[in-house]
């Protein structure tokens, strides 16, 4: 039983093949961490699963059916916090805007999920003063507020200064021991290595390799998999 | 010569009604405009970066006509050719004030576009992409979303056009509205207190700028997104605050 699947996900950019038919699937609770060179679709693939980009061919299923919007949480590596809100309109986005809740129950449920990220007291902060693992930990409550059946994260500390790292990585550690379902592209080893019920490596819109992180980090099988932790971890 | 101005009959001419009508005459061509150039000027901005290619080509047609002739020739074009092509326009409803209207309307649009489109590409387009995530419609991330931010990068630049605007309804004394400029000419015609009456509409002039200098700062204000009591670092705008151009 699968919660989120993509079945032969296939995109072109142009000429370019950027995916090649990638299979997977996350079941419930699964955290699922993907690793790999630039280039190598890690992103396209994420876009594929939020339906923020149409496979050409092939299929992203959630619970057997297509997604709904906001089903499937997406957190981006810049944050991409709405600048016009403060912290709380943020959160309250899609309840208001999507979900069409009365501004006062969306109100509720924001201040509740900013409270989930450390974060009650920065309500009426805009954006643009927060600090970026801040402005992070506002996006992924911005996601979670919609009660998403599994969430995706894009490289979500790679745009943090180093000391901001550990807050935005606990966040999904505590989120990930609730439960939640997850694809997480992040080059963070020790995350993957503690959270992630399995890594998945990617190279030039494949997926090359899938196992648990003992057995991915200890014993890779693939010589492109050596290869590339080999350089990220030195 | 200075020494030649009499400032009894400048005062005569800055407090009398044709002038304060002709104050009131220009302002209200600037506003109407305005605000419709902005509303097409939005439109076209839209059309500038839409899929289809005729909609493009239509819009850079209309663009280069109206930004590659003499204001004053459209005005006159308007007032005096378009009853000769349409007989519509021949009727008692079309008067100078609409004709000047629709001209500086459809003129101002052509620049207004710019402005526009370069407020909504100033809008990082991560902003739209976590818009979609949470389900928005594309009509929603540009109101709710784009649209706002926009308004503080081109609150300068339109600024800047309602001045020019503002200047450009004195074309407008050609086809007899009876605004600032033609108020002067009046004045001096049986006066022949040239200095005064242009003194007098020139001051009426600076006064209305003022005005909008000090509205615009608090515009300015009005749209920064940040809580109350802490200095925000300026965000340089996306056009050049002042541009020359003698339309």
């Amino acid at each position: 039983m699968s919660v989120l699947r993509a079945y032969d996900v296939t995109k072109w950019y142009d000429e370019l093949e950027v995916l090649r038919g990638v299979t997977f699937e996350v079941a419930p609770g699964q955290v699922k961490v993907i690793i790999g060179p630039s280039g190598s679709g890690k992103s396209t693939l994420l876009r594929c699963l939020a339906l923020l980009e149409e496979p050409d061919r092939g299929e992203v299923l959630l619970e057997d059916r297509r997604p709904e919007p906001g089903e499937v949480g997406m957190v981006f590596q810049r944050f991409n916090l709405f600048q016009n809100m403060t912290a709380l309109e943020n959160v309250m986005c899609g309840l208001v805007e999507v979900r069409k809740l009365p501004k006062r129950e969306a109100r509720e449920h924001a201040l509740e999920f900013l409270g989930r990220v450390g974060l009650a007291d920065k309500a009426a902060q805009y954006p643009d003063e927060l600090s970026g693992g801040q402005q992070q930990r506002v996006a992924i409550a911005r996601a979670l507020v919609m009660r998403p059946k599994a969430m995706l994260f894009d490289e979500p500390t790679s745009a943090l200064d180093v000391e901001l790292v550990r807050e935005v990585l606990d966040v999904m550690e505590s989120l990930a021991g609730e439960g939640m379902t997850m694809v997480v592209v992040s080059h963070e080893l020790r995350f993957a290595h503690h959270v992630a019920s399995s890594v998945l490596m990617m190279d030039e819109g494949r997926i090359v390799e899938e196992a648990p992180p003992d057995e991915f980090f200890s014993s890779p099988r693939e010589e492109r998999t050596k290869r590339f932790l080999s350089l990220v971890e030195s | 010569m200075l020494a030649s101005f009499n400032t009894h009959i400048f005062w005569v001419a800055l407090s009398s009604r044709p002038f304060w009508r002709g104050a009131l005459l220009a302002l209200e061509l600037t506003f109407v405009s305005f605000a419709i150039s902005i509303v097409l000027g939005f439109f076209l901005a839209l059309g500038r970066g839409s899929r289809s290619r005729t909609v493009r080509g239509g819009v850079f047609f209309y663009t280069w006509i109206f930004r590659a002739t003499p204001t004053l020739l459209q005005l006159l074009f308007v007032w005096d050719a378009l009853p000769e092509i349409w007989p519509v326009f021949r009727s008692g409803w079309f008067t100078p004030f609409l004709a000047a209207a629709i001209t500086l309307s459809l003129n101002e649009a052509a620049y207004m576009a710019e402005i526009v489109r370069s407020g909504l590409l100033s809008v990082d387009p991560g902003q739209e992409l976590a818009g979609r995530a949470l389900g928005m419609s594309r009509r929603r991330i540009l109101r709710r979303i784009v649209v706002p931010q926009a308004v503080r990068i081109v609150i300068p630049p339109m600024g800047n056009e309602f001045i020019t605007l503002l200047k450009l309804t004195s074309l407008a004394s050609v086809i007899s509205v009876t605004e600032l400029l033609t108020a002067a000419q009046n004045f001096y015609s049986t006066t022949f207190s040239y200095q005064e009456a242009f003194a007098a509409a020139a001051l009426y002039y600076l006064v209305i700028v003022s005005v909008l200098m000090v509205l615009q700062s608090r515009l300015e204000k009005r749209f920064t997104f940040t809580s109350r009591g802490r200095k925000r670092r300026v965000v340089a705008p996306a056009v050049p605050a002042i541009s020359h151009d003698a339309r």
